[in-house]
């Protein structure tokens, strides 16, 4: 049998968007009451995009995403003015103009509370060469699984699309420091977001 | 080799289920056999089968897709297999309580490891059955002695009074387990008494069984015809729904009613429905096609088990309501129809003909609202319903003479198959009637259009019913659900073609080794994995046959032989794969108790729990239940256990996995906190103590003490002890759980309880509390000086003892460091830490670092209160990220600002060195922030640095890098840390990621089904896992004994300040110096320069991250990108919001 696809896909925005919620709510089953995070599998799941199984392991860093959901929440204008920076910086460290995101605006159950126009969002996408935007509710489960669906479905046709060249290199460059960059990520971020403030 | 047959013979079924395309059926937890089943006697010797008896009541371990069932008959106590399609699931919602009571039981007794149960003491083990009995008698109307039915009905009487003296049995040796688990007892006495009252426990809910059967036949027939005869006589109208699908809710008083509903028909006479409570309502909305509020109140428990439900939402349609109706009509006339067959109990037969007459009025209220839209076409439709509706009236008489010349003793009431020959007869009529409706209401609809119906809770009740069950996951409220045709793997009705005129079995396969389900077990394995060793050994192969005659001791020999032939993995191993290749035709809306399974493992948690169970001793008797039974007086036991029924509980509003409370109501959650009849759990009490803060308000906690100090004034033998407990629960919080910032709202009120209340009765306790409440008022901060790690000590006995005598490890500070620090300190010097030995720098960090760590309080850790923007109470948890932070900044800092390479070398050299150190100290922080720095785009871009680096060095930070390595959600870390004896000073960042998904992760609330319903209670499950996790950093909250240098202490703190005051994103000037250093060695045009033609163009797996090359051979672009990405993209952004700035660009 054909081993399975594993892709890894990074949920990025600001504080406070819902990434963890958004993130949680896509990992846990259905049937399951009780989410652990505490155990290996907590992060990944299998789902089958287009017929194909895949396990998408949610990465905490950019560095070995193959696919990005840029995450603002609907309440909050800068959350979403921040994603540019955010785009910029993973087209960069992707070097790849290409590389398959997806605009969630989350919080779509706060309708009252909302900060962000649809057609602000849209006009991101547009901007962003028709990036798929979503609202999601991470909250009511609404378009979670959407979201993830459609990022998944983008990289397994980036996959397609670049015989093995184009993916190659991509992954080459980050290749060799992948390591190191997300535990870089990982600890020196952690260390650092509460003492910004400071 | 070829499969087994099933006894079900249904192919077309089984394939479909293996596409995936049937809705799964429920799983049942109990079965009841409606035919008997004596397999001949030369089955094979390693099958255990169970013979039943028509009425016997099996508790369904695991159910196999060829049919049979590894169950328990409840009678006997013997396990086996069974086939299921010859019996029907068994879920009275009078029992429900008592049914799911005893799975508790079951799962509890033989779900664990048998030793621990000493601690779990009986209470909850009690309660469950006893709130079971209660609500049967609640919902039969025969509570009490003095009850109208159990005084005008001789036979419900008796068997209530047998009833209860079962109870009180089990209460008896429930006791005298308590005491001799108080003792010293040997694990085969444990395991005797537990065995005992597993039996006792069998016992009540066979009795409960016979105790509906019985009531069924005395009031609820009657009840049932009575409603139907009244509803017969109006002129062809459809009859009135029922109170329900048993007429024993608690308002039902039928002689009251009759009037009303005459009135009521009055006034709407073209309805198919008439008010029994209120007349007003229909006469005021005569249009609506049904009295909604008073449906509610008559079917009260039904609307509210249907709930709003999702799916329900959907079918609105005509059309759609239509077909599901009328499915659900046929489904139930099919089993009617199979009747026949075999001579039934009379319970059945009622129960058969209430859901076949609703289900009529679900079709029938379609149709009448088709017929609502007044086309001169339904004309023809009306006529089909009044045939229709004679036909059920035929059917319901039928029903009824079969019962007019019994005469009705204490036993189950049987007829015979002749007698049942006009039912069928009606019922094959109903069929033709039905389908002729459905043709015609089609046509209608074709004509007119679809129509919306109302929305479902203004349609009827029974409509709301029928709809409900066809969503398979949701409960099945009646019969009909399980009979549906989908659900053909746990029963296939026998079909109306065939109608046998004798008595009939239906064919089960052969008992041959290859057709019965254990033995199918070994196909699977044979064919999955040829290797497998299971086979059959899988069977307990020793055990004969069962039979009544030798019940005991086969229940013990099956159980003993699982145990000894199979190593635990290897049962648990074949279960799962029987399973996994089978389960998805299951739904087990058991969830409570399996709700952790995996998707891909969804069998019952008892189909491996005699494995998983240690306690299982081929030596010790079981007791069978005849000797179970007691011998004491029925008189002196049943007061006895009226004693026991009238303690009010709230028990059941607990749900339970693997004995660990996962949610309850308020109540009972504080009722399980202040139990009486065994110490609480300490886990469970810390948990509360800590989190209660997070599912209500002190206030309210407050009261709900009070409450049950007031409540248990009603069980005399209790109140004693539980109100000390209350009492003693109000002290723990004030003196070590008090929060000033959260709980002063409560004072007021404990202190007046204290004064007015807990005074009366225990007028010390109410002093001392006064004394307390006072004094909290008073004092600011922890009145009894709480240990930091309370929660978490209780697992740090295990830590390393050092006497406290045991000198300290002197400091490595030589005269010469000594020195420099002194010049340091005037200004003479300037230090690096080059200058000191890594073994001390690395113990000053420990030190520092360990200071904070111990100093964390458990609720920063709550409700991701570290996060908050302002205001965060988590100064400690704040205080630990900037500490760590600063260490980061500073080793980069004293690297960058070497102006020569192998300077730059050394400097990486020596904090490899000092984190080796941390290491060795298992300060895993220290160890993080220190990789973290080497491992940033800065520092390992600088290639030419790392050629300076020795080999030696490499490999260390390799190992080191390792350790730290992030993938796999910190597997590595995790497991180190796992069973680390402190001191340690562990990584804070996974806690807190981890604290930030638990909370988004769970829901505060989950679903508890109850009797008649069901509702919403805490999830105590997300707290206790919370408070586990809290636990475990707690666990570590232990200061090092190492010896502090002030002096040096003084000098990396004005590092770190030092560094801090670089600016506010000190990672920019970072990498730039790091450019200025080495620039760039080649530039990027747009293309992949960097990219060396490796041969990678299959690869894919990414997760090889820790045995990449090392990281200093690719310096690009990217990096500076990620230099400033990096504040954003840490993960712990994801648990901050605190950190919304936008970082700015690098220029």
């Amino acid at each position: 049998m054909r081993p399975q696809r594993e892709y890894h896909i990074v949920v990025l925005g600001a504080g406070g968007v819902g990434k963890s919620c958004l993130t949680a709510q896509f990992v846990q089953n259905v049937w399951i009451e009780s989410y652990d995070p505490t155990i290996e599998d907590s992060y990944r799941k299998q789902i089958e995009v287009d017929g194909r199984q895949c396990i998408l392991e949610i990465e905490l860093y950019m560095k070995q995403g193959q696919g990005f959901l840029l995450v603002f929440s609907i309440t909050s204008m800068s959350s979403l003015n921040e994603l540019s920076e955010l785009r910029e910086q993973i087209i960069r460290i992707k070097d790849d103009e290409h590389v398959p995101i997806v605009i969630v605006g989350n919080k779509s159950d706060l309708e009252e509370d909302r900060a962000v126009p649809r057609a602000r969002a849209f006009g991101l996408s547009q901007t962003w060469g028709n990036a798929p935007y979503y609202e999601t509710s991470a909250r009511r489960r609404a378009n979670v699984n959407e979201v993830f669906v459609h990022l998944c479905r983008q990289i397994i046709r980036k996959d397609l699309q670049e015989p093995s060249g184009g993916v190659d290199t991509t992954r080459k460059r980050d290749g060799p420091s992948r390591g190191d960059r997300k535990r870089d990520k990982g600890s020196g971020g952690r260390r650092r977001s509460p003492c910004v403030i400071l | 080799m070829t499969p087994p047959m099933t006894p079900q013979a249904a192919t077309p079924s089984e394939q479909s289920m293996e596409r995936g395309a049937v809705p799964r059926p429920v799983f049942h937890n109990y079965l009841r056999a409606f035919y008997p089943f004596h397999p001949a006697g030369d089955v094979s010797p390693s099958t255990i089968t169970l013979p039943l008896d028509q009425g016997d009541i099996i508790l369904v371990h695991s159910v196999h897709t060829n049919g049979w069932a590894d169950g328990t008959l409840l009678d006997s106590g013997n396990r086996g297999w069974l086939p299921t399609n010859y019996c029907e699931a068994y879920d009275q919602i009078p029992m429900r309580p008592l049914l799911k009571a005893l799975t508790d039981f079951w799962d509890i007794i033989r779900g664990g490891c048998g030793s621990s149960l000493k601690d779990f003491g009986n209470q909850d083990l009690m309660r469950g059955p006893i709130a079971g009995v209660r609500f049967l008698l609640e919902k039969s109307e025969c509570l009490t002695r003095e009850a109208p039915l159990v005084k005008q009905c001789d036979s419900l009487r008796r068997i209530r009074k047998a009833l209860l003296s079962d109870l009180s049995s089990l209460v008896k040796t429930a006791k005298r387990f308590q005491d001799v688990a108080n003792g010293v007892p040997s694990e085969e006495e444990v395991e005797a008494i537990l065995d005992e009252m597993l039996l006792k426990a069998f016992k009540i809910v066979t009795r409960g069984v016979r105790f509906l059967d019985v009531w069924n036949e005395e009031v609820g027939l009657g009840r049932t015809i009575a409603e139907m005869e009244t509803a017969g006589a109006q002129s062809g109208l459809p009859p009135t729904p029922m109170s329900a699908n048993f007429s024993m809710t608690a308002s039902a008083s039928t002689a009251g009613t009759q009037p009303e509903r005459n009135e009521s028909r009055q006034t709407n006479h073209s309805r198919t429905a008439f008010s029994r409570a209120s007349v007003r309502t229909e006469t005021v909305e005569p249009h609506r096609p049904m009295s909604v509020a008073t449906k509610r109140i008559s079917i009260s428990h039904r609307v509210s088990y249907s709930g709003p439900s999702s799916a329900a939402h959907a079918q609105n349609l005509a059309s759609e309501r239509l077909v599901i109706s009328y499915d659900a009509f046929l489904s139930v006339l099919g089993s009617f129809i199979g009747l026949h067959m075999q001579s039934r109990s009379s319970t059945e037969l009622v129960t058969t003909t209430q859901q076949a007459v609703e289900s009529c009025r679900a079709l029938l209220a379609v149709i009448e609202a088709v017929c609502e839209h007044d086309s001169p076409r339904t004309i023809l439709l009306q006529e089909a319903r009044e045939a229709m509706c004679e036909n059920l009236s035929e059917l319901v008489h039928a029903a009824r003479d079969v019962f007019r010349p019994a005469h009705i003793h204490d036993d189950d009431l049987v007829f015979m198959p002749d007698e049942g020959k006009r039912l069928v007869d009606a019922a094959t009529d109903c069929v033709r009637a039905a389908g002729n409706c459905l043709a015609k209401a089609r046509l209608v609809l074709e004509h007119i259009g679809d129509i919306e119906l109302d929305s479902l809770e203004e349609q009827s009740s029974t409509t709301q019913a029928v709809t409900s069950i066809t969503n398979p996951e949701a409960p099945s409220c009646t019969k009909a659900a399980k009979e549906r045709p989908q659900d053909l793997s746990l029963r296939l009705p026998p079909t109306p073609l065939s109608i046998p005129i004798s008595t009939y079995s239906p064919s089960t396969p052969g008992l041959t080794d290859s057709t019965t389900p254990s033995s199918l077990q070994s196909h699977l394995n044979s064919t999955n994995s040829p290797a497998h060793p299971l086979a059959s050994s899988t069977l307990p192969d020793s055990a004969s046959v069962s039979t009544h005659a030798d019940q005991a001791s086969s229940f013990s020999s099956y159980n003993s032989n699982f145990r000894e032939s199979h190593p635990i993995s290897d049962v648990s191993e074949s279960f799962g794969r029987g399973v996994t290749s089978t389960g998805s035709s299951f739904t087990y809306h058991s969830h409570m108790r399996d709700s952790e399974m995996s998707g891909l493992s969804r069998t019952s948690t008892r189909a491996t729990s005699p494995d998983i169970g240690s306690s299982f001793h081929g030596s010790y008797k079981v007791h069978s239940l005849k000797e179970s039974i007691s011998h004491s007086t029925l008189a002196e036991e049943s007061e006895e256990a009226e004693a026991h029924l009238l303690e009010k509980t709230f028990a059941h509003e607990l749900v339970y996995k693997d004995r660990q409370v996962m949610g309850g109501s308020l109540r009972a959650l504080i009722e399980k906190l202040t139990a009486h009849q065994s110490t609480p759990d300490a886990t469970f009490v810390s948990t509360f103590y800590l989190t209660f803060r997070l599912f209500t308000t002190p206030l309210e906690f407050a009261q709900g003490l009070a409450e049950r100090f007031e409540y248990i004034g009603d069980t005399p033998h209790a109140a004693g002890p539980v109100r000390l407990r209350v009492y003693n629960i109000f002290k723990g919080w004030l003196e070590s759980h008090w929060r000033h910032d959260r709980d002063d709202s409560a004072l007021d009120f404990i202190t007046s309880f204290a004064k007015n209340r807990l005074s009366a009765d225990l007028p010390t306790a109410g002093r001392r509390l006064h004394e307390l409440a006072e004094k909290v008022a008073a004092v600011h901060g922890p009145l009894v000086p709480r240990l930091v790690s309370s929660m978490g000590k209780t697992n740090t006995a295990i830590g390393q003892y050092i006497h406290p005598d045991t000198p300290l490890p002197p400091p490595i500070l030589g005269k010469k460091e000594t020195n420099l620090l002194r010049q340091w300190k005037n200004g003479e010097a300037s230090l690096s830490i080059l200058d000191f030995d890594p073994l001390e720098l690395a113990r000053q960090l420990t030190i520092k670092e360990s200071r904070i760590f111990c100093s964390i309080l458990p609720e920063e850790l709550l409700d991701t209160e570290w996060t908050r923007k302002s205001g965060s109470l988590a100064v400690n948890v704040r205080a630990m990220a900037t500490l760590s932070t600063d260490l980061t900044h500073l080793v980069t800092d004293s690297i960058v600002y070497l102006e020569e390479p192998k300077k730059r070398a050394a400097t990486i050299k020596h904090w490899v060195k000092i984190a080796n150190k941390c290491l060795e100290l298992n300060n895993y922080d220290s160890l993080m922030a220190i990789i973290c720095s080497l491992n940033s785009s800065t520092i390992s871009r600088l290639r030419r640095t790392w050629d300076n680096v020795s080999q030696k060095t490499k490999i260390i930070l390799k190992h080191l890098r390792s350790v730290v390595d992030i993938s796999r959600n910190y597997t590595v870390l995790r497991q180190r840390l796992q069973n680390h004896v402190p001191p340690c000073l562990p990584f804070v960042g996974t806690y807190l990621t981890d604290l930030t998904f638990v909370d988004h992760g769970n829901q505060s609330l989950r679903s508890l089904p109850t009797g008649d319903g069901e509702m919403t209670v805490i999830n105590f499950d997300k707290h206790m896992k919370t408070a586990r996790i809290i636990s475990e950093l707690q666990r570590f909250q232990i200061p090092y004994r190492l010896t502090e240098v002030p002096e040096l202490q003084a000098w990396m703190q004005n590092e770190f300040v030092r560094v801090r005051s670089n600016g506010e994103s000190p990672n920019q000037v970072f990498y730039r110096r790091s450019l200025v250093l080495e620039p760039r060695e080649t530039c990027r045009s747009g293309g992949n320069l960097h990219a060396q033609p490796q041969a990678s163009a299959g690869q894919n797996t990414l997760t090889s991250s820790s045995s990449q090359p090392t990281h200093h051979e690719e310096p690009s672009q990217a990096v500076s990108i990620l230099e400033n990405a990096r504040e954003k993209l840490d993960f712990l952004s994801w648990t901050n919001p605190s950190k919304s700035k936008p970082v700015a660009s690098n220029g």
